[in-house]
């Protein structure tokens, strides 16, 4: 997880499954980005929060409340969750990029923030941009066209 | 004492990792050849345990595109085995099986895509062959699946499947030289905890 204020570019490259969060409070101009692995930490606690949906996502809106956002004004945008071996059809494993993208969306749900752009699912791996100073988010895939969230 | 942590292994049980990953990249090498109709060159396999960005930066960079075959490997072994190849080898492929060569990955099409499949499986299923009379191990290969793309997405592949259970993954890699060129091609065998003590056992070695 990074936290950046304005004119700071966070990245996050290559993202598979993973699903990469932006988190932005467009009053003071401060971003977050989260990089998340898997959709709900496990009970009891791990020391490493940012690697799950629901843990990441809390973890990060405090860190940003720390530094002076407010909860109410912060809003999402979200890519990743790639399918990233089509054939690979393991219950457990094949769709877990699927998996991660609900997760994210519920606990963002659950936290009271909209996520106003998304790009998941598919079965491409994506190099996420995220400009503090404007709040917009770019998606880079290779033998895609770049696209604006 | 059963092994709780990649890390508790001791310098005996890194060689005898170097010592499968050499018999295993030594028959893979042996059937590509056969394959190819080329002289394959095999590397010393490096043996290591790393968290994923720093698998990324030994492999290559997250943006770097590469096309990858992986099996799972279940059984008395579990794990994944993965071959990852650049534009260069995939020629070497074409050339040799379709007569063909391609300037850039999107012109890879459903025969191209067969090829390297099916190129990637022998690959495997050699070394995984290799392996198991090696050590009297019985495991089950998966059908190989196909992936054109980034190299930070594949790689979070085998860390996804595993990332409840650690942060870091054994990683057992061994690179071929075609025609005494090096290429890049990367077979690697990524065994979890368990099945990394069975093998040390069943070869009885004493981890502790």
């Amino acid at each position: 997880m990074k936290l950046c204020r304005a004119p700071g570019v966070l990245v996050t490259y290559a993202l598979g499954s993973c699903i990469g969060i932006c988190l932005y409070d467009s009053v003071i101009k401060l971003g977050a980005m989260v990089h998340i692995m898997l959709p709900n930490a496990p009970q009891g606690g791990n020391d490493s929060v940012y690697k799950f949906a629901d843990t990441g996502v809390k973890e990060a809106l405090r860190r940003m409340g720390t530094f002076g956002a407010v909860k109410s004004r912060i809003t999402a945008k979200i890519a990743g969750g790639a399918k990233m071996f089509d054939t690979f059809d393991n219950s457990q494993w094949g769709n877990i990029g699927e998996r991660n993208a609900k997760a994210v969306k519920d606990a963002l749900r659950q936290e009271g923030i909209k996520i106003l752009k998304e790009d998941v699912g598919l079965n491409y791996a994506r190099t996420l941009y995220f400009e503090s100073a404007t709040g917009t988010a770019t998606v880079k895939a290779y033998g895609k066209p770049e696209k604006k969230l | 004492m059963d092994l709780k942590k990649y890390e508790d292994k001791n310098s005996i049980g890194v060689d005898v990792l170097k010592e499968i990953g050499s018999i295993g990249t030594g028959n893979a090498a042996t059937a590509l050849s056969t394959v190819l109709g080329r002289k394959i060159e095999m590397s010393i396999p490096e043996v290591e345990v790393i968290g994923f960005n720093q698998a990324l930066k030994k492999l290559g960079g997250p943006e770097q595109v590469v096309a990858a075959v992986l099996v799972q490997v279940s059984g008395e072994v579990n794990g994944v085995m993965l071959f990852m190849q650049d534009l260069q080898f995939i020629n070497i492929v074409l050339e040799s099986l379709l007569n063909k060569t391609i300037s850039d990955y999107d012109e890879i099409d459903q025969l191209e895509i067969s090829a390297l499949t099916e190129v990637g499986n022998i690959l495997i299923s050699s070394y995984m062959n290799a392996l198991s009379t090696l050590a009297g191990i019985t495991m089950d290969l998966s059908v190989p699946s196909v992936s054109i793309n980034m190299l930070g997405g594949i790689m979070n592949v085998p860390f996804v499947m595993y990332g409840y259970q650690m942060d870091k993954l054994m990683t057992i890699r061994g690179r071929f030289r075609c025609d005494g060129e090096e290429v890049f091609s990367r077979l690697l065998l990524l065994p979890d905890m368990e099945s990394l003590d069975y093998m040390m056992k069943k070869l009885g070695v004493n981890v502790e």
